[in-house]
């Protein structure tokens, strides 16, 4: 059988398992345009990151291992590792809230960008990928604990730009006045 | 032992049987107002068995009178496939504008790419020219449904189990056919009735599924459209929203690197 025959039976055969995929009952429950909206204006995970930063640092238990207390900074290392993991869980959480408002967005959008949406379809794909590499690294024990010096100083400019990118989500959506729930919650929020 | 020639009449009668159980079941469901081209296919499909049973009795099985008189009536139905999966992808996506510009465009590239790409793919003689465009275009057409698919579980966009069930039943058949097509390729002529046979036995299984989805619908209580924004405000939204979610992929990048950094 010469090769081109052989791939229209392998594309035939993806074509049905896709199509077997696709047609599976969806795991997440679907969000109102409220939900969605009120749980972006909620405070955000990822202002925790220089804290999570900071315990992932080989000097927070380091102290330990040189004061003789092996099997304390281990158990702190262990529960570390613990944290580091939910947090990541949060974020992965916070990401998929950001893809789900996007597609509300998309489903009442009268007109879609097509670069938006490849932009997030590929930074979606990206970043799951990222995000199991990680998780995976984590419980294999491959976590470092020594080179995050310079690091946390970063992720302040980037919980700054990420805070600025929330409220300036948040100023749109006001203006918007198309989500009225957001839009009071976002008062109450300036008023606090 | 049964001939296979008489066992593929046999499901060749009890398929056009079927077609018409179908046809009556839309028509009893009052479908064919808010399907009036998947009705249109039903109808076409019928239509072909007929003109190909009168061309079989009279030229036989195996006279290019009756090769010309199947193909034609094959074209017709493709035509009439193609209205109807168009028609079902509306019907999904029809509330939803900004997916459906946007779906509609993208669905009908990759119908055409995948249409154009089967073509060129295979340069055999013209003996095979015509089996060959037959299986682009039942590729194109699932290629399109598994992409309409996909995309309504990326936007989760509901989809009636009418609806479900009818793209399942085209895209299987579709996927089932380029199979049967590739086989019958390669081994031509021994297999010819075989393929003929499963062709049918395809149909039929087609054709169960879609007359219990359509047995099964309810009169659906017709989709609210969600409120639309306005296009500068989606836009506006749509960048934050994307701002954020690449500020989050820096973010997993700099736990990354900490981590590669290690190692």
């Amino acid at each position: 059988m010469s090769l081109p025959l052989l791939l229209f039976i392998a594309f035939a055969v993806i074509l049905i398992l896709l199509l077997a995929w696709a047609v599976r009952p969806p795991k997440k429950m679907l969000l109102s345009v409220d939900d969605v909206f009120t749980a972006l204006s909620e405070e955000r995970h990822y202002a925790r990151l220089p804290q999570i930063l900071q315990s992932l640092r080989e000097e927070d238990t380091e102290f330990l291992r040189v004061g003789g207390h092996q099997e304390l900074a281990g158990r702190l290392r262990a529960e570390r590792k613990r944290i580091a993991l939910r947090y990541l869980n949060y974020l992965e959480d916070e990401y998929q809230l950001l893809l789900e408002a996007s597609r509300i967005l998309a489903r009442i959008a009268p007109e879609i960008t097509p670069l938006h949406e490849f932009e997030r379809l590929k930074r979606n794909v990206r970043f799951v990928l990222c995000c199991r590499y990680l998780r995976w690294r984590l419980r294999l024990g491959l976590q470092p604990w020594n080179v995050f010096g310079t690091i946390s100083d970063m992720e302040g400019d980037l919980t700054l730009r990420l805070e600025t990118a929330t409220a300036s989500l948040g100023e749109r959506a006001t203006m918007a006045s198309e989500f009225p729930l957001f839009l009071e919650k976002g008062r109450s929020d300036d008023t606090k | 032992m049964v001939e296979p020639l008489s066992l593929q009449n046999l499901a060749w009668a009890l398929t056009t049987v079927l077609e018409v159980l179908l046809l009556f079941c839309l028509l009893r469901r009052k479908l064919h107002r808010s399907h009036p081209a998947f009705f249109a296919y039903i109808l076409s499909t019928i239509f072909q068995s007929m003109a190909a049973a009168i061309a079989y009795r009279h030229w036989g099985f195996q006279s290019i009178q009756s090769w010309n008189v199947f193909w034609v009536s094959q074209g017709v139905v493709v035509c009439a496939r193609w209205l109807a999966i168009t028609e079902i992808a509306r019907t999904i996506l029809a509330n939803y504008s900004g997916i459906w510009k946007l779906a509609s465009r993208f669905l009908f590239a990759v119908g055409i790419g995948v249409l154009v790409y089967s073509v060129l793919a295979i340069q055999n003689s013209w003996q095979s020219a015509v089996l060959n465009a037959d299986r682009a275009v039942e590729l194109s057409i699932a290629a399109f449904l598994v992409v309409l698919l996909l995309s309504a579980r990326y936007y989760r966009v509901p989809i009636a189990t009418l609806e479900r069930y009818l793209v399942i039943g085209f895209c299987l058949y579709s996927c089932f056919w380029v199979i049967d097509d590739s086989i019958l390729a390669h081994w031509r002529a021994p297999l010819a009735g075989l393929w003929g046979f499963l062709d049918v036995v395809t149909f039929f299984a087609t054709l169960i599924l879609w007359i219990r989805a359509v047995q099964e619908s309810t009169e659906a209580a017709p989709v609210t459209a969600p409120a639309p924004v306005s296009p500068e405000t989606h836009a506006k939204l749509s960048l934050e929203v994307n701002t954020r979610l690449h500020l989050l992929n820096k973010q997993l990048d700099h736990l990354l690197r900490a981590k590669d950094s290690r190692s």
